[in-house]
């Protein structure tokens, strides 16, 4: 189904073809189907904001609210970025366009405590992200992603913080689901990272064939 | 005059013109009846013995309002084009209808700009209708010596040009490219490609100029406001984007592109049209057309989207016109910039730096493009300034020279979280954002010309302030090989935990996404490529540096020739 709807979406946008907004109708139902089936398609969705640059009064705050929440569910790409560029400034001090713009500035920053404090009060803010399919799940993806090139270890608490406090056996789940091991010591081992994270030394090296260039210009 | 609806295919219907579109070539009859009929009022004086310097300026204060420019235009001007004018004229028309490349491309680059400064430098060249006569009203001529006659009112006519002269200017890249996309075959047309590019490029800006223009509405009077509103088809953003897709479409150039990166005969596929340098080159310069109108409107994605086929790291034969090149580099440079690919940036940048001052000499005999590349260059050194601040990392030792020459201050200022010293920067080297839509005219008060611009600003600002902390952050790591989380926490006056989510942050941040195969400038892989790296085990920072070691071939090579020059004057003593 979604991958029928990404073709016909395809075909929709090429050429100059796709700044008709006549075809809004199709993307926004699109962007809705990428919400509930939890799959994405960032062209599909930046077509969308742009078709609202260009025509201001078919403009729907909801929608760009659900393009800029998918853009979320990417990170660490930069798709939010890209989004945020083609929404008019007055439009992103709409409700809530301002609330998923403070939760992405959390994101970026890694303040994911914070991030899970606000989803957990915010009842308007959870109301949006809950349309949102998997959405949690794809922000602790993200954490994950973050973790898995910032420590060697880490001690489980800390995980399970920046998880969102969520049971110790889904804890459990996301450090097999990465390879990652629990440890005696109630640390958990990330990866060895001395292999990846190494002092460079940059010499220079200048071979006899070019210094003997030089000198034989002088005879 | 202003009833004139522009041609049938580039008047957009709801959102966007069809193309091509029957019918489209009457308006373009009809204006040329309408021009046929102006001129034969005309009555031009045949003077031969005018000295060059009695040439008259019939031509009032350009600023004019419309209604008197309008009965202005009626009247019969009394105008005397010197000879010298003339038989460049009658020089250049017949090196077009030849088809003499060499010749064609010498009064484009050399007579036009010769004549321009003699007697031109800040009022515009005579009127298409007066120079009609001389060429025989020769059609094709007189579009193309329009192009040139608006594009010299833009750059040289202080005053800028009028409402009147932008429009017109529209028409007349209508009738251009109607002329050349709506040919049932190919036009028997071949223009230098400094001048193909020109035109791509010159529409563009003229595009840029009206709609900053047109969303000015704060200081204009109410006629001017009526004109615009009664014309939101002129310069309309589909008009341009369709003559862009248009060209490409035309002239098969992806598929050709493709084909030559693979190492087939682009002229396989290139199709009826393709084949000829005209459509293939316009084709070309409107990829990259495309790519400058995508970043004005801050569409960063679509930017680099439309120039997928292209293989940068392959010469190609479509690169050699060095305009074009910069400014390919300079958009695709600012596009990864602001999809925070550092590295992409950096190297983008530092590429076409380096192309820059090696072939610079090259250009200083041409005034208006050297100026062009140099101002073109202090942007594309402070972009790299910028990118080289959020994610240091080693660049070609000829271009860090130069940068540091001339941007260590400012580099140190960003580095201190300086934001006033990003927003400076930022302002200077952008390119000039636009709004595709026309301004609400009903509400002038709250319309502010800058939105464009202050959105992409702060998008960057906001991207910078989240990274504010980092140089910081780096400077101490840089001077330990391990850290404990607890000392540096106190460098830097903050909780150890706060302190964990900013080394998280920094290291989400110098991951960034870094093209490493293939054509398309999207795809790319994470890497971290910044000089300093580092990772937490327990309550210890493990820190990886990058060290360079002492240059010392310069210095040798400095030695060496000293050396010689002592040995030289010692022979001569002897």
């Amino acid at each position: 189904m979604a991958d029928a709807m990404r073709a016909q979406v395809g075909a929709l946008l090429k050429g100059i073809d796709r700044y008709n907004p006549e075809n809004l109708v199709t993307l926004e139902k699109y962007i809705n189907m990428q919400a509930q089936e939890n799959t994405y398609d960032l062209e599909a969705n930046l077509a969308v904001l742009k078709l609202y640059q260009f025509n201001p009064n078919h403009y729907q705050t909801t929608v760009a609210a659900q393009v800029l929440l998918k853009a979320l569910t990417n990170l660490p790409h930069t798709d939010f970025t890209l989004c945020k560029c083609l929404i008019d400034l007055n439009k992103q001090e709409e409700e809530p366009i301002m609330k998923v713009m403070h939760i992405a500035e959390m994101l970026e920053m890694c303040q994911f405590k914070s991030f899970w404090e606000c989803l957990k009060i915010d009842q308007e803010l959870s109301a949006s992200v809950h349309v949102i399919t998997g959405f949690e799940d794809s922000i602790r993806k993200f954490v994950c992603h973050v973790v898995s090139t910032t420590y060697q270890t880490i001690p489980f608490d800390t995980l399970t913080e920046l998880l969102g406090n969520i049971p110790e056996s889904q804890v459990k789940q996301w450090i097999s689901k990465y390879g990652w091991s629990l440890q005696n010591d109630g640390n958990i081992y990330i990866t060895n990272q001395e292999e990846n994270i190494k002092t460079k030394n940059i010499t220079e090296k200048i071979t006899f064939e070019s210094v003997a260039g030089i000198m034989a210009a002088y005879k | 005059m202003w009833s004139d609806e522009p041609p049938a295919s580039f008047a957009p219907p709801e959102y966007y013109p069809a193309y091509p579109q029957p019918g489209a070539t009457d308006y373009d009859a009809h204006r040329y009846v309408t021009m046929l009929n102006r001129i034969s009022t005309l009555s031009v004086p045949h003077v031969n013995d005018l000295t060059e310097q009695c040439y008259i300026i019939y031509k009032g204060d350009p600023r004019q309002d419309l209604e008197y420019e309008r009965q202005y235009a009626q009247q019969t001007p009394s105008y005397i084009v010197p000879d010298v004018i003339k038989n460049f004229l009658m020089v250049f028309q017949k090196a077009i209808n030849d088809q003499n490349l060499y010749e064609i491309q010498n009064a484009y680059e050399n007579g036009f700009n010769k004549l321009t400064d003699r007697f031109f430098k800040t009022t515009p060249w005579p009127e298409s209708e007066i120079i009609a006569p001389i060429v025989q009203n020769d059609h094709t001529f007189l579009v193309l010596y329009k192009e040139l006659y608006y594009r010299h009112i833009y750059a040289r006519v202080q005053t800028g040009p009028t409402l009147e002269q932008m429009f017109e200017s529209y028409y007349n890249y209508c009738n251009l490219f109607n002329f050349i996309l709506n040919a049932e075959g190919p036009v028997h047309l071949e223009l230098p490609n400094q001048w193909l590019w020109d035109i791509i490029d010159e529409f563009i800006y003229q595009f840029q100029c009206f709609s900053i223009h047109r969303s000015k509405i704060g200081k204009k009077s109410e006629d001017e406001i009526n004109v615009l509103r009664g014309h939101p088809k002129i310069w309309n953003v589909h008009s341009v984007l369709n003559v862009l897709h248009s060209l490409v479409e035309k002239s098969s150039i992806n598929r050709q592109l493709e084909v030559y990166t693979s190492g087939g005969d682009p002229e396989s596929v290139a199709g009826e049209f393709g084949q000829h340098s005209l459509y293939k080159m316009l084709g070309y310069f409107s990829l990259i057309g495309l790519l400058r109108l995508h970043s004005l409107l801050g569409d960063y994605y679509q930017a680099l989207k439309v120039l997928e086929s292209i293989d940068f790291n392959k010469k190609n034969m479509y690169s050699r016109v060095p305009a074009c090149q910069i400014t390919t580099f300079y958009y695709v440079g600012f596009c990864y910039m602001m999809m925070r690919r550092y590295q992409d940036a950096i190297r983008t940048l530092s590429n076409v730096l380096l192309y820059i001052q090696r072939t610079k000499q090259m250009f200083q005999s041409r005034a208006q493009l050297y100026d062009q590349i140099t101002k073109m260059n202090d942007k594309m050194y402070t972009l790299l300034a910028q990118c080289l601040v959020l994610h240091p990392m080693r660049i070609d030792e000829s271009v860090h020279s130069q940068l540091r020459e001339k941007f260590a201050d400012k580099m140190l200022r960003m580095q201190k979280g300086d934001i006033e010293e990003f927003t400076s920067n930022f302002s200077f080297a952008c390119p000039k954002f636009l709004s595709p839509v026309p301004p609400n005219y009903d509400t002038p008060s709250v319309v502010n010309h800058k939105e464009p611009f202050m959105l992409q600003h702060k998008v960057f600002i906001d991207e910078v302030q989240q990274q504010i902390l980092l140089p910081t952050i780096r400077s101490y790591l840089k001077l330990y090989t391990t850290l404990p989380l607890s000392k540096l926490a106190g460098f830097m006056e903050m909780p150890v935990e706060e302190l964990k989510t900013h080394l998280m942050c920094f290291k989400h941040k110098m991951k960034n996404v870094v093209w490493t195969k293939g054509t398309s400038g999207l795809e790319g892989e994470f890497q971290s490529a910044s000089e300093v790296d580092f990772y937490i085990d327990k309550d210890m920072i493990h820190i990886a540096d990058t060290k360079v070691a002492r240059r010392y071939g310069d210095f040798f090579i400095r030695q060496i020739h000293k050396f010689e020059e002592i040995t030289r004057s010692l022979k001569q003593v002897n």
